[in-house]
């Protein structure tokens, strides 16, 4: 390296930009490190519940051993790639905290100050949580099924403060007031998801931080929305890929700047085998979701 | 979390029910009338909305009501347990070394010996190395606590053993002679000679330290170490805010907690050895004082969990020990 792109090297270092190690992109990455952000969003992997196909939202069940091996490859393919985190965000719920905690292990990064928010938590099932999938499709009927899991803003029927997954009756939310009834669609999802990351999670990026956010299929559902602006129906569809690192570069406004790489509605860039990723999110479009 | 046989407890409690408004945290009512199905049953009163998080837990449950009254002035102690280098008997102070595996089992274990003792924490405190960070961890995840704040800071990391550090325990014996290096360990003011600024063990290197002025940076530290203090004492005085503190720490950083809790001397801390993986317990008043524990073992007033005779004999042997 010579001396000048070394210096500059160490001066964009120094001021929390990420600069590639890969020296063939050095002269680019010069010119783009300045006012880039970056963001990592990682969804959980497989949790326990995942496995006995049942409705989770805030049940807090574990990842499975697969969950944990997923997460563990994304924080090495994060570690690879050079990325390093700053600061991290994931919700009140243990399988993606978990799943922090393995991506800051293979990272070393485990010093790195987490905030857990309730506001990134997977969205609530209401009364179909703890619920057979089947037998809820049995009872309820597909169609039924379909527009509860499927539609951006039709939710399921709530539950009430008599019930064990009502928030008011679980400590971890003691410092919040959730109404008598509750239950949640994509579309309140987001809107307690959009308002979290304006005011806690992007003014830590403006300031130069490299953040990563754990979190559940439709808390990043959500995020994304917002990020890429992606419509209605198309965000309904839309699967991220479990324990697969999603990567943004994000300008001083929080506009994804586009990258090589990314495909679909999405900004982001995955981390990983390409051909496996794009194989997955195929292959979870045609399944129950 | 509630079950329907609970539902007569939360009836019976006092209901003042402080309507708070929807928009207080953003959210806006999402389902129509339509769609929602109210099930049938018991509506029951809603727990008060107090400015006492402790009395408004307490009511929630049956099960952990009375723990949840005895502990809320509780701050737990538990020191890491054996690190990756401890085998290679190196001077480790800051360097980053982790829990090996009978270090991670000691971890377990003192989570096991919490969650058995019915003990809830509402916020934990470590420092910056993975060693306790990767401790507190297997704690809370054996406490289904893993949602709770945590808070890392700097100030409750090990002892720094300046030029030591990285150094082999016999070498240095043989370099220095071994008065010398009893000197540096056991000595509760004299600090190790100084690292170098060049060094990798400069904290200045370290990303991590990233946010430290540069003057509270230490090159090499004596056992007496106040930012621990500091640290803990923040621990200490968030028991009486909202509940229940835990600390997972290092040797000398537990050592200065305690000196300061139970107001010991100089000469009788530098002996002490807390052993590692068992959790230490203070009762504080509403003073935030302790509350000596009858079953405690002097000169300390907290208790240890677990079987004491085992404690005590670990107490006794690991200070033959080098440490």
């Amino acid at each position: 390296m010579f001396a000048a792109a070394r210096s500059a090297l160490f001066a964009a270092s120094r001021n929390g930009a990420r600069v590639s190690p890969n020296a063939r992109s050095l002269p680019a990455a010069l010119f783009q490190t300045a006012d880039k952000h970056t963001l990592v969003l990682v969804r959980h992997g497989e949790s326990t519940w995942n496995l006995e196909n049942k409705f989770t939202g805030w049940v807090d069940v574990p990842l499975s051993p697969k969950g944990h091996e997923e997460v563990i490859e994304a924080g090495r393919l994060i570690r690879d790639s050079g990325l390093l985190p700053d600061v991290a965000f994931t919700s009140l719920q243990k399988r993606a905290i978990r799943t922090l905690w393995h991506v800051l292990e293979e990272t070393d990064r485990m010093w790195i100050p987490v905030t857990k928010a309730w506001q990134l938590n997977e969205r609530h099932y209401g009364a179909l949580q703890g619920l057979d999938k089947q037998e809820t499709v049995d009872k309820y009927g597909k169609d039924q099924v379909l527009i509860w899991r499927r539609s951006y803003d039709v939710p399921p029927p709530v539950v009430d403060r008599s019930s064990e997954h009502h928030p008011g009756n679980d400590p971890r939310y003691a410092g919040f007031d959730f109404p008598d009834e509750w239950t949640e669609s994509l579309k309140t999802t987001l809107e307690r998801v959009a308002p979290y990351f304006e005011e806690n999670i992007a003014p830590v990026l403006k300031s130069g931080k490299t953040v990563i956010i754990a979190a559940h299929g439709n808390s990043l559902r959500a995020l994304v929305k917002g990020l890429d602006g992606i419509g209605e129906d198309v965000i309904a569809e839309l699967n991220i890929p479990t324990g697969t690192p999603l990567v943004y570069e994000l300008d001083d406004d929080m506009r994804p700047i586009p990258q090589e790489g990314s495909f679909g509605p999405l900004n982001g860039r995955y981390l990983g085998d390409q051909d496996a990723i794009r194989a997955r999110i195929e292959g979870v479009k045609n399944q129950t979701k | 979390m509630m079950t329907p046989s609970s539902l007569p407890v939360v009836l019976m409690a006092v209901a003042v029910v402080v309507a708070s408004s929807p928009t207080a945290f953003g959210f806006v009512s999402p389902v129509p009338a339509s769609v929602g199905v109210v099930p049938d049953g018991i509506r029951p009163s809603l727990r008060p909305r107090s400015s006492s998080p402790s009395k408004a837990s307490s009511t929630t449950t049956t099960t952990t009501t009375t723990t949840t009254m005895l502990n809320s002035h509780k701050l737990v102690l538990i020191r890491h347990g054996e690190s990756t280098w401890n085998d290679l008997n190196i001077f480790t102070g800051w360097a980053d070394a982790s829990l090996n595996e009978r270090g991670i089992s000691e971890a377990s274990q003192g989570g096991r010996l919490l969650r058995e003792g019915g003990y809830v924490f509402d916020v934990a405190y470590t420092s910056v190395l993975k060693r306790a960070i990767k401790t507190l961890w297997i704690v809370l995840e054996e406490l289904d606590l893993m949602y709770i704040p945590i808070v890392n800071t700097w100030r409750l990391n090990e002892r720094h053993y300046g030029g030591l550090q990285g150094l082999n325990k016999q070498e240095t014996v043989d370099k220095h002679g071994k008065e010398q290096v009893l000197v540096w360990r056991r000595s509760y003011d004299v600090p190790p000679p100084e690292c170098d600024k060049s060094s990798e063990y400069y904290p200045g290197n370290d990303p991590r330290y990233a946010n430290v002025d540069a003057s509270d940076l230490p090159l090499a530290e004596p056992q007496d170490h106040r930012r621990a203090i500091h640290a803990g004492m923040g621990g200490r005085d968030r028991t009486g805010d909202k509940g229940r503190v835990i600390i997972a720490a290092h040797g000398n950083t537990l050592r200065a907690l305690v000196k300061h809790l139970d107001d010991i001397s100089e000469d009788e801390i530098t002996g002490l050895n807390i052993p590692t993986g068992v959790p230490l317990v203070y009762e504080l008043d509403d003073d935030l004082r302790v509350i000596p524990n009858p079953n405690a073992i002097a000169p300390l007033r907290g208790m240890y969990l677990g079987d004491l005779e085992d404690v005590r004999a670990r107490i006794a042997g690991v200070a033959n020990q080098t440490k």
